[in-house]
């Protein structure tokens, strides 16, 4: 497997989003919000490429301490000694704005309703609900 | 002849419009070098999601071995009937020719699509976009359809589009260009693939200006849709710099610190070229196939965010060098109004002391 020597062990972890590169930082331990379930990557990790849903990236052991960044979409390449995420949309838990969740929340439960017939328009309100309700619940 | 007060009164005036555009080439010039680098800041994300998708289409099968039918809708060419265009301006003018230059280069574009039988829709971004197409072409009608079944438990929403004439303008983004957040810019590129996908556009151009550097930019018509080649911008050129316009250009970018070089090419870039292309055999968490199906549209979208971005650069650049001809033209200005009014002065001057001359001559 890798050699932890060179490292220390260490995940090199970045976070990318369309207008910046919002993190970029070493931790021991990386949770992603894959859209099939949480997973988690430590060093030394098989590659791997996961899509990433609504959820909150969590960074263990890193030299800022645990960090939580909450995410809508995105991708995850998860590499031995290296886990770059790029996060359509990425927030620090304070820069959430509660008041705009909620709205979003409950704009999309109100899209559901009138969704009517159409399965795209259901899986587009099932979609902004979660991403709603994964913003409020990772929001201090 | 003007008298003295007067051209005091004229160079006081000219003085302060002096001043009004050389604050404007300041406000510009940090304006153009904080939209560089928000340009800058953008590429290693869509440099990384090109990558993702180039090592998703090594992967999976683009086209069904079957029946030979592209396996994504956004891949398949379709004969051009349908022609979207989105014309990207500026929201403000005094930018010198940048506004009419997209105007006249997108006409050009727009008229040949015509000749060739091609119906058009436009949607402008940015107010001047919006202003140059309001009048000239109707916009388009949408007609919402409400049908209820089984005693109202379930609605079907329809809209329907009604096309009277064969140019039209389909939507209007006026505040796209006041904040260019990818979020926005995320939801048009999101209903620009619902249309096309559901055939209703046949491909989708975008044109604007594209910006490398100060003194590097043009108009260009980028394809959108069909996608042709991931991670390349088919463009074509539609109106070059000239070398008097580089010129301007250049010096205006000198006397306010902007760099007329090309953005250099960080670490981050480099890292992000590296992105999902480790010689590696990667497990896939979810299905490639549906993986490749979600990250289309955002390709799409991120294309579009590429070009606003570099459009509001050239904005700002040309308003820069607009500025600052015109702060060179006042300061020329005032030099010969002065000259005319010494002139003046001492014209007068010269009179009275004849006139006192002549008259102690005369005693």
């Amino acid at each position: 497997m890798a050699d932890i020597g060179t490292t220390g062990g260490k995940l090199a972890v970045r976070l990318v989003t369309p207008d910046r590169v919002l993190l970029d930082a070493t931790a021991d331990a990386v949770e992603l919000p894959s859209s099939a379930g949480y997973l988690e990557a430590l060093y030394g990790h098989a590659p791997l490429l996961a899509e990433l849903g609504a959820g909150e990236v969590r960074l263990h052991g890193g030299a800022a301490g645990e960090q939580t960044f909450f995410v809508a979409w995105g991708f995850a390449e998860v590499l031995p000694e290296r886990v770059t995420i790029l996060a359509e949309e990425a927030l620090k838990p304070e820069e959430i704005d509660r008041s705009q969740a909620e709205q979003d929340l409950q704009g999309a439960q109100r899209a559901w309703q009138e969704a009517g017939d159409d399965g795209q328009a259901y899986d587009d309100a099932n979609a902004a609900t979660r991403e709603a309700e994964e913003k409020l619940a990772s929001a201090k | 002849m003007a008298n003295v007060l007067d051209l005091r009164r004229r160079i006081r005036s000219v003085k302060n419009t002096r001043q009004i555009t050389k604050a404007m080439k300041m406000v510009s010039a940090a304006k153009l070098r904080r939209a560089q680098e928000r340009a800058m800041e953008a590429r290693p994300y869509a440099r990384m999601l090109v990558n993702v998708l180039e090592s998703l289409v090594r992967r999976t099968d683009l086209y069904n071995d079957e029946t030979g039918d592209v396996m994504h809708p956004l891949l398949v060419e379709r004969e051009e009937k349908n022609v979207l265009v989105l014309v990207i301006a500026g929201d403000k003018g005094f930018a010198g020719g940048f506004n009419s230059n997209i105007g006249k280069a997108a006409q050009r574009f727009i008229e040949e699509r015509r000749r060739q039988g091609q119906t058009v829709d436009l949607e402008p971004i940015g107010r001047k976009a919006i202003g140059l197409y309001k009048r000239r072409y109707p916009a388009a009608n949408y007609e919402r359809t409400e049908e209820h079944y089984d005693n109202d438990l379930a609605t079907h929403y329809e809209t329907i589009r009604h096309r009277a004439e064969p140019i039209e303008v389909a939507a209007e983004h006026s505040d796209l260009l006041l904040k260019a957040t990818f979020d926005e810019v995320a939801k048009l590129g999101r209903t620009i693939v619902e249309r096309y996908e559901r055939s209703e556009i046949d491909s989708v151009y975008i044109v604007f200006n594209e910006f490398k550097s100060v003194l590097s930019q043009r108009v260009v018509v980028e394809t959108l849709l069909p996608i042709k080649k991931l991670g390349e911008h088919e463009t074509t050129s539609l109106q070059e710099m000239t070398d008097d316009e580089k010129e301007a250009a250049a010096k205006a970018a000198r006397e306010s610190g902007v760099s007329v070089d090309e953005a250099e090419t960080t670490a981050m870039d480099e890292e992000a070229k590296k992105f999902g292309t480790a010689d590696v055999d990667y497990i896939f968490d979810q299905d490639p196939q549906q993986l490749f199906r979600n990250l289309m549209p955002r390709y799409v979208s991120t294309q579009i965010f590429h070009a606003l971005l570099e459009s509001v650069a050239a904005e700002h650049a040309a308003r820069m060098t607009a500025t600052d001809a015109a702060t060179k033209n006042a300061g020329e200005l005032i030099d010969s109004l002065s000259l005319t009014m010494n002139r003046v002065r001492q014209a007068a001057i010269t009179k009275e002391i004849i006139e006192i001359v002549s008259g102690a001559a005369a005693l």
